[in-house]
């Protein structure tokens, strides 16, 4: 739920984490993020990207470390707080959408922190006009192309009003006119934005700040137009130039 | 009929399947008369039977060889029709097998006018456990993650197997376990999903108003229902 909270919504201190003993994934990263920032989060395959995210939304507690969202530490206690305020876009939007109709899938969140079905039809209204699919709200899921599904996971996330929205790999199978769409969506939306991508062009059209990692460290941070200009950089940790920079 | 409350469909679709299921072993013509609610909800739901009858496939010919050993375990002759001795093992076999009709239709009309989400919530209205409530949406929803899963992987095996008539037999057990696997990890996706977005153990179903007409229509039938079991009508 959109709480108002204005600067530090994101507080990453010393945060290490593995699944297994001796196979660390995240080593000592430090990472701060404030209201209405947009990070991009690049790297090559297995870096602990996702699960720096999925330790961001609890789904890992097991962490060493300072893990801060909205001012709540990241633990089983405060789980129920730290969801409010954070929107998680998978992936894989199938695995995002379980129910049965479009506008169903939209409201399980917002009903599910007890809002009235008035604000719930308002929310789920809301949500889908923004990224254009309210034509589509009585539309079974299972018949979703994979652009719809995108945008409608995207609306499952807005409906919740989160002050921070993570996107894995957003763009992936989308066609350029879903991807352009989806840069016009993410650009309108004002909430601190973290999104994971390989498609760098992709992080260079939403993210004004980019977050480079390695090893599980935090190799670069700073301005994306610089880091992803960077080709020693970025050929040095499994990446390389955007294609509009090649 | 998509309109009706959830709750009156699920009291109906009970109370027909007990009653069906009470009739005695050979109250064949009474039992005929029972054909009124399917007959009815398939006109006024405007479901194909032809499209019903594909979807039960596989259930149905289960349904039809129950009681196929009656007209061999008991030869006690009710009547002679047409100088053919009638026993009651086959009037007791086509009783059985009417029983089992009836009830799949009627289950296939509730499921074909109500959904899921709906169905749950009348179950529970009426007081049937929350977590029991919650493990039907659930096997609901993996039921369909695993038939995805599945195809996927028939489709892929196919496609590089192309000479081969199915799945060979030394492939199966291979592809049954990447398939279980594959289906609990786009379960546990989905379950991950559904934290995230606040899911505490219960779902949260908006409630519905209730009609008159959702009120008339289990009463209704119900009484039907009684009518016909009490034998009150007797057709032959």
């Amino acid at each position: 739920m959109h709480t108002g909270i204005h600067g530090e919504l994101l507080k990453i201190e010393h945060l290490s984490f593995s699944y297994e003993k001796g196979q660390q994934v995240l080593n000592d990263v430090n990472f701060m993020a404030h209201d209405k920032e947009s990070i991009g989060i690049i790297g090559a395959n297995g870096i602990g990207k996702s699960t720096l995210m999925k330790l961001l939304v609890g789904l890992y507690l097991n962490y060493d470390g300072v893990l801060e969202v909205a001012g709540h530490q990241v633990n089983k206690k405060n789980l129920n707080h730290i969801r409010e305020h954070i929107g998680y876009v998978f992936q894989d939007s199938e695995a995002q959408l379980f129910l049965s109709t479009i506008e169903d899938d939209v409201a399980f969140g917002p009903r599910n922190y007890g809002l009235s079905e008035e604000e719930v039809e308002k929310r789920v209204t809301e949500a889908l006009e923004k990224v254009h699919i309210l034509e589509l709200r009585k539309k079974q899921t299972y018949k979703l192309s994979g652009g719809e599904k995108k945008l409608a996971a995207i609306a499952t996330i807005l409906a919740m009003e989160p002050d921070i929205i993570i996107m894995d790999e957003p763009s992936i199978a989308l066609d350029p006119r879903n991807r352009k769409n989806l840069i016009t969506i993410l650009n309108e939306i004002s909430s601190l934005k973290l999104i994971t991508s390989h498609d760098l062009d992709f992080i260079m059209d939403t993210c004004e700040r980019t977050v480079l990692l390695d090893e599980g460290r935090i190799i670069a941070d700073g301005a994306t137009k610089e880091i992803l200009s960077d080709r020693e950089l970025l050929e040095g940790h499994g990446l390389e130039l955007p294609l509009r920079l090649q | 009929m998509n309109r009706l409350h959830p709750l009156g469909k699920l009291l109906v679709c009970v109370f027909y399947i007990v009653t069906v299921a009470s009739f005695h072993k050979y109250a064949l013509s009474q039992l005929i008369l029972m054909a009124v609610y399917p007959v009815f909800g398939f006109i006024v739901g405007e479901l194909s039977l032809k499209e019903g009858l594909y979807r039960m496939r596989l259930i149905l010919p289960l349904v039809v060889f129950v009681g196929i050993f009656n007209p061999f375990l008991d030869r006690n002759v009710l009547q002679y029709s047409f100088g053919i001795p009638i026993t009651g093992g086959m009037v007791s076999m086509v009783t059985l097998m009417l029983k089992g009709f009836y009830s799949v239709l009627a289950a296939y009309i509730l499921i074909a006018t109500t959904s899921i989400d709906e169905i749950c919530y009348a179950l529970r209205l009426i007081h049937v456990p929350r977590v029991m409530v919650i493990v039907i949406m659930l096997i609901y929803r993996y039921f369909g993650l695993m038939g995805n899963e599945a195809n996927r992987i028939a489709t892929a095996y196919k496609l590089r197997a192309p000479s081969q008539n199915g799945i060979h037999y030394k492939a199966w057990g291979t592809l049954v376990g990447q398939w279980l696997l594959r289906s609990i990890d786009r379960a546990e996706m989905v379950y991950e999903s559904m934290l995230l977005r606040g899911f505490k153990g219960d779902y949260v179903i908006p409630r519905r108003k209730v009609k008159p007409v959702s009120m008339i229509y289990p009463i209704a039938w119900i009484l039907i229902f009684i009518v016909i079991r009490s034998g009150l009508i007797n057709i032959f």
